[in-house]
């Protein structure tokens, strides 16, 4: 299960309950399943007629049978009435499943597209959204959205319907009488309405108290050392009763007016009878009324009332809806900002040549971490990118398999700019293996397959090459074998293992390594260290270096310093020159560059 | 109380109609119509009264035992020490204090509204219907038996197809959640259209499991409608016959109709009562297990002769649950006065030492000692009051940042927190934002860097004016120059400093400095006689040094 989202105050705002827009655009997405929409609407006037016929029957059986002591006729009709009521069930049931089907089925489908959509959006994106209100959208704002169908738009449209059939039927069956029983509405409108404007305001009190109860609970928590520390529990634990005692205060206003709505309506519900007793009662003495017609109105009265009352309870469950709909739309619009263009440009070979030319980048504002950095890399050599931490190695390899887009230069992968390049065909002609070996939830096979396409053949070369097999064989189930989250079954060196694996099953031109930094035991790291030089061979390699030890043999290494390349050359070369690798190599002897 | 009456009044209702309409039936203009439709507002109003203030009384208390249930969570949460907010997420609490306090609310509130209203209807209704008609009533209640079978395997099934639901939903949680988080290598390794796949086979066993729990709940609205229904039935044919035959009166045909329809909910709502019920008690759990784990407030006292400051670490070994030791042997004191710092490579075990001090983690017994005392036998208030500890990772609150200095702390007043913060290094950025002590720090507010947020976790340390400063690694983001400055002046503010850095330079004026390597102390001395001793300290200075010409080239 997630972690609920609750620092999200935003969350909480309830907007207006229709906005064509959203409407129009919610209506788009449930067009797909318009078939379930119909047939679920088609039954509304079938349902109604046999609710309406219920009463009706009562007065039947009263009048012509009851009072004529007709035992025969009587019995035809409690069979009719029985039919009436099995079809009812049926009809009812078969309602209220399409409804939720749709609603099922609308939720599915947002969900997909939202979640496509986050595939496809841009590294920074990420970075700048926790992921819990992304959750927040794809598992919560959607089932908002569905109630919108099911509790809301359907259920309005079929009381509508119920109430037009009740008050046709009353009307023909005594249009005095009905008109006596309707006096009553503006009063029901009237209550209905002041109890429930309140009783929405109150409920948006409770979710904004509820949202700061929750805020102030996670903080306390998170920085719960602190308050110990500094011996604080007594001020806070006011602080927090404070909160929670307006929450509790603002709960009970809430519940003060439901209930009132609940009891107002019910009551005048009761003094609708009253009505009908007083008036309906002088009828039948005058012979106008019978006495069936006066049992049959008292129970339509009663199914006047309960859509009126509801109605209400839809307004805000429409308002939540919206407010959800919005959120998600407004994802749903943001662009990508990293996209394959539309006139892609495939290189005249894949040899593997990387050049960086005059490359700024920035992750915010004008803090460069690149700055006019250039260099190349031709086929088949192995570069080792050095510098300390947060000089802008990673950035290099981000901007190369384009995670990110330059500023201001560009980058050239086989003397096409990535910019130019099929997104994807550039992700699987440079196979990076990160440092921290990520493995997702399924099966060891479905971590390495990749886009899916890659098959068994492609798995086996790649688990060989990067000294894996024997890995896999050991598990208990092979390939099949299940990874639990973040991937704990196995040891750390064993998803180092199986990371280089999965960057070779592309069987990448050019191959970029970000150095673990964290140790593994030393069997793995004599593996992982084989497996790295057998894959190197014939590849042009990028190493992203945090030990300078293990650099050593790199054709060239080159030095980043204030975002640009400071000096370059072989191990050597530099060591004789004395510059600022020299004093590099001098530090790191022994210890991390971080 | 109220219920009753409401319940009363309300059975009343149909009594009346009954008598009305009998009446109309036997004496027809002579019948004292208004009388009985007096009677009919009157119970209408006084059973919405009486319901209301049932219903008030109830649900606030139910509210008042949730906001109780939630303040107790809130003070026990405030004894858990760091070893078990490592047991709990998170997530996890803010579920039990959410989701489970309002479970619990739910089943003293709706839960005995529910449970009560359901045996005084039935109590009530089948009183007043036997008073009406015996037969009759025997008749309607027929069904009863079948149906109450019935709700009970339909809330069976709707409990194993919400689990088996909810077991799905949490299947494409997991995958949303380590996609987005694995976003990177989702990218890297072009998985999207996997990821889009995999994601779709556990949207699609969501969406059907979710079908087939609808499936289940589709019947709920029909089969209240057939309850009804089926009273309804019952009544107009038996009952009729029973009119037709003289035995009762029409009246009393259609009070039983409104009997009727008061027993229909109450039969449906059982079941979903009992599941409520079951709900709460496993909510009400999963809260005791918090409160259980709460430590005992008892030695919460600040009161008593504080510690002097004065530390002493003896053979201390210490290893969080189920790793390999961090600290191993180690023994060394800070004497009031004295500035003691403790430098070692990241992973040596220096910020364990401070944990343990503090007592976040629990030390082994006689092993840590404030003023000669056993930590571990010494109120944690008073132990507290004695020492100022500055962690690592400056944790703000999300309020104004006078606030985050004095934490409300009585007597602390404005002097208090700009003296602090000028030894801390942090006044002048403070007075440079618009909004200066006042400015709200978090998410909805500005965000500080690393580096800020340190030196205002400083001044909060420094405002109270304590005897004894643990600071950990606290100039980790502060350049060279301030970092001396701030060195300056906190010698003038606090006496006896126990400081940990593995910025050797913040170490260098120390009165000694321990050095320790993977847990053990390795070399004790001041600056200069490590560097004479050429040993792990020497290097390190040496690389330092190293490190700092770099960044300067």
């Amino acid at each position: 299960m997630p972690e609920p989202a609750i620092h999200e105050e935003h969350d909480d705002v309830l907007g207006r309950a229709f906005d064509r827009r959203l409407a129009g655009r919610l209506w788009a997405t449930a067009r797909a399943h318009h078939r379930l929409v119909w047939g679920s609407v088609a039954l509304f006037p079938f349902i109604t007629l046999l609710e309406l016929a219920q009463p009706y029957l009562l007065k039947i059986a009263i009048d012509d049978h009851i009072l004529h002591a007709d035992w025969t006729g009587l019995t035809a009709v409690a069979v009719v009435y029985a039919a009436v009521l099995g079809a009812l069930y049926g009809l009812r049931l078969m309602e209220a499943f399409l409804m939720a089907l749709t609603g099922q089925r609308v939720i599915h489908d947002l969900r997909a597209r939202l979640f496509e959509h986050l595939l496809r959006l841009e590294a920074g994106f990420f970075d700048r959204t926790p992921v819990g209100r992304l959750m927040t959208r794809v598992l919560s704002d959607v089932e908002a959205v569905s109630e919108a169908f099911t509790s809301g738009l359907f259920a309005v449209v079929a009381d509508v319907v119920t109430l037009v059939g009740v008050v046709a039927i009353m009307l023909w069956m005594d249009w005095r009488l009905a008109l006596v029983t309707f006096a009553i509405v503006p009063v029901l409108f009237a209550v209905a309405g002041y109890f429930r404007i309140r009783a929405r305001d109150a409920y948006r009190e409770v979710r904004r108290r509820l949202a700061r109860l929750n805020a102030f609970l996670q903080e306390s928590i998170q920085g719960m050392a602190v308050i110990q520390l500094f011996a604080r529990e007594a001020h806070e634990r006011a602080e927090f009763q404070q909160r929670n005692e307006d929450y509790r205060r603002s709960l009970f206003t809430s519940t003060r007016f439901e209930a009132s709505l609940y009891a107002g309506v019910e009551a005048l519900g009761s003094v609708a009878l009253a009505l009908l007793v007083w008036y309906g009662g002088g009828r039948i003495l005058d012979g106008a009324l019978t006495f069936g017609a006066l049992v049959a109105f008292i129970q339509y009265t009663n199914r006047f009332f309960l859509p009126i009352r509801d109605l209400g309870a839809k307004y805000t469950v429409m308002q939540a809806a919206m407010a959800s709909a919005e959120r998600i739309y407004s994802l749903l619009d943001r662009g990508p900002e990293v996209e394959t263009p539309r006139a892609t440009r495939a290189p005249a070979a894949a040899a593997g040549r990387v050049a960086f030319e005059g490359v700024w980048f920035a992750y915010a504002d004008e803090r460069w971490v690149l700055a006019d950095c250039s260099f190349t890399v031709t086929p088949g050599e192995h570069v080792a990118l050095v510098g300390t931490t947060g000089e802008g190695k990673s950035t290099c390899v981000r901007l190369l398999n384009r995670t990110w887009d330059v500023g201001r230069g560009r980058v050239l992968v086989d003397g096409v700019d990535v910019r130019e390049w099929d997104l994807g065909r550039l992700r699987r002609h440079v196979g990076v293996i990160f440092q921290d070996p990520v493995l997702f939830t399924g099966s060891v096979e479905s971590n390495l397959t990749l886009d899916g396409d890659g098959g068994r053949v492609a798995v086996e070369r790649a688990l060989s090459a990067a000294n894996a097999a024997a890995l896999v064989e050991r598990l208990p189930q092979g390939l099949a074998t299940p990874l639990v989250e973040r991937a704990a079954n196995l040891s750390h060196g064993e998803r180092q293992l199986l990371a280089i694996a999965r960057a070779l099953v592309y069987n990448p031109a050019i191959l970029v390594l970000d150095e673990a930094t964290s140790s593994v035991d030393p069997e793995s790291e004599r593996m992982i260290r084989d497996a790295m030089a057998r894959l190197m061979a014939g590849r042009t390699t990028i190493t992203i270096a945090h030990r300078l030890s293990t650099i050593h043999d790199a054709d060239r290494i080159l030095v980043l310093h204030r975002g640009r390349i400071h000096e370059e050359g072989t191990h050597a070369a530099l060591l004789k020159r004395g510059g600022l690798y020299a004093r590099l190599h001098e530090l790191g002897a022994g210890a991390a560059l971080g | 109380m109220c219920l009753a009456i409401a319940t009363g009044l309300s059975l009343l209702i149909p009594w009346t109609v009954k008598h009305a309409i009998d009446a109309l039936a036997a004496d027809g203009a002579a019948a004292p119509l208004a009388h009985y439709v007096g009677l009919i507002v009157f119970c209408a109003v006084g059973n919405g009264a009486a319901r209301l203030a049932s219903r008030f009384a109830i649900a606030g208390a139910a509210q008042h035992v949730a906001a109780d249930l939630l303040a107790r969570l809130y003070a026990a949460l405030q004894t858990f020490p760091p070893s078990a907010f490592a047991r709990y997420t998170t997530g996890d609490l803010m579920a039990r204090a959410t989701s489970d306090v309002s479970a619990v609310r739910s089943l003293v509130g709706f839960g005995t509204i529910s449970a009560a209203s359901t045996v005084l209807a039935f109590v009530g209704a089948l009183a007043a219907m036997m008073a009406v008609d015996p037969w009759l009533t025997v008749w309607a209640m027929a069904p009863s038996p079948v149906l109450v079978l019935l709700v009970r395997r339909y809330n069976a099934l709707v409990t194993t197809r919400t689990h088996a639901m909810q077991d799905r939903l949490g299947e494409l949680s997991t995958i949303v959640q380590e996609r987005l988080a694995g976003m990177g290598v989702v990218r890297a390794y072009t998985m999207e259209a996997r990821a889009a796949a995999e994601f779709a086979g556990a949207n699609a066993a969501l969406r059907d499991a979710s079908a087939e729990l609808a499936r289940t709940q589709a019947h709920f609205t029909p089969l209240m409608g057939l309850v009804t229904g089926l009273g309804t039935l019952v009544i107009l044919w038996a009952g009729g016959t029973a009119v037709a035959s003289g035995r009762i009166t029409l009246g009393a045909l259609v009070a039983f109709t409104g009997y009727l329809g008061y027993l229909a909910w109450p039969t449906v709502a059982l079941g979903f009562t009992l599941a409520l019920g079951r709900r709460g008690l496993a909510s009400m759990e999963r809260i005791q297990q918090v409160l259980g784990d709460a430590r005992t407030a008892a030695d919460d006292t600040a009161a008593g002769v504080a510690p002097e400051a004065a530390v002493r670490f003896a053979n201390l070994t210490f290893a969080y649950e189920g790793r390999p030791p961090v600290l191993r042997g180690v023994s060394f004191e800070v004497r009031p006065g004295e500035l003691v710092a403790v430098v070692g490579p990241t992973g040596s075990g220096k910020s364990t030492l401070g944990l343990l001090l503090a007592r976040l983690w629990e030390p082994p017994p006689r092993t840590v000692f404030l003023g000669g005392v056993d930590v571990t036998t010494l109120p944690l208030g008073r132990l507290r009051s004695a020492l100022a500890w500055v962690p690592q990772d400056a944790f703000l609150f999300s309020r104004a940042l006078a606030d985050n200095v004095t934490l409300g702390r009585d007597g602390l007043g404005e002097g208090d927190v700009r003296r602090a913060a000028t030894t801390a290094g942090i006044a002048e950025e403070v007075a440079a934002f618009p909004a200066g002590w006042d400015t709200v720090v978090g998410e909805r507010g500005l965000t500080l860097s690393g580096g800020q947020r340190q030196r205002v976790a400083l001044a909060r340390a420094l405002a109270a004016a304590p005897p004894l400063l643990v600071l950990d690694d606290v100039f980790a983001n502060v350049d060279a120059a301030k970092e001396g400055q701030i060195l300056a002046g906190l010698r003038a503010a606090a006496p006896t400093i126990l400081l940990m850095t593995h910025r050797l330079r913040a170490a260098q004026g120390a009165d000694r400095i321990v050095v320790l390597d993977e847990g053990r102390v390795v070399e004790t001395g001041a600056h200069a006689a490590l560097l004479a001793a050429d040993g792990l300290y020497a290097r390190l200075w040496r690389m330092q040094r190293l490190e700092e010409e770099i960044a300067r080239a």
